[in-house]
């Protein structure tokens, strides 16, 4: 289960966005092996999109 | 929910060779889903897509394939077999983005000029685009013995295409709708 953080706001519409995946990034941690999840491997990417314009926005979660 | 804004599903002609004849096939694909209720579609073709072949992935992403992904709601891969495998053009070109895809539905056309109708290459590119978090749907396109299917103008010649895509279309939307509304409004949590 993944940790509860803040919520994130559509820069464009102000609204809530909804946090619907989690994705390891196997190559990002190349430049910045510091932020390399011990347990997975990667770069722990949450993902996040907005209801209303559907933009979407990933943030780094480790 | 804003259920008004059409569904974006740009289609990536997969190969940079001179003849391709995988062209034709990706015009017929993006002007028969255009012509479905509530679709846009823009043709990606990797010729026109200059990536860098000193590095490779995210690092040299083209800023305007990015946006054009970011903005879509399915992917159509039109991708010919080459040696039982995919393009390295376009796994190329696909490894230069990943948050981009998660959650969205892909759809491919395989292309050969043999009888089998790309079904190796898209064997091939179900690993790398699961990999890539997109969600591929259980409809394909085989195209088989292209150079028989389209003349040299890329007049489609076998009408039973039009059919077959259409099938393909119908899943690919309702996947792309059904992961719209996934990515806006289920929460993972």
């Amino acid at each position: 289960m993944p940790e509860q953080r803040k919520k994130m706001k559509c820069s464009e519409c102000g609204v809530e966005m909804n946090y619907h995946a989690d994705k390891l990034d196997f190559t990002a941690g190349l430049e910045d092996p510091s932020a390399i999840d011990p347990d997975f491997g990667g770069i722990m990417e949450e993902c996040h999109a907005c209801p209303e314009c559907g933009k979407t926005v990933t943030r780094r979660v480790t | 929910m804003n259920d008004s804004r059409p569904i974006f599903i740009p289609v990536i002609l997969g190969t940079p060779r001179q003849g391709r004849m995988s062209e034709h096939v990706a015009n017929f694909v993006v002007d028969e889903v255009a012509k479905q209720d509530g679709v846009e579609t823009e043709l990606i073709d990797v010729r026109k897509v200059l990536l860098a072949t000193d590095n490779a992935g995210q690092d040299i992403k083209d800023s305007q394939f990015s946006d054009t992904v970011n903005r879509a709601d399915a992917l159509i891969l039109v991708a010919p077999e080459y040696n039982h495998g995919y393009p390295g053009v376009l796994k190329h070109l696909l490894d230069t983005n990943l948050k981009e895809y998660i959650h969205k539905a892909v759809g491919i056309c395989g292309v050969s000029a043999g009888p089998f109708g790309g079904t190796r290459v898209i064997q091939n590119l179900l690993p790398v685009l699961r990999e890539l978090g997109l969600v591929c749907i259980f409809w394909d396109g085989n195209f088989s013995t292209v150079q028989k299917t389209f003349d040299g103008s890329g007049k489609l010649l076998e009408q039973a295409y039009i059919r077959r895509l259409d099938k393909f279309f119908k899943e690919l939307i309702w996947m792309a709708k059904v992961l719209r509304n996934g990515r806006e409004n289920v929460s993972l949590t």
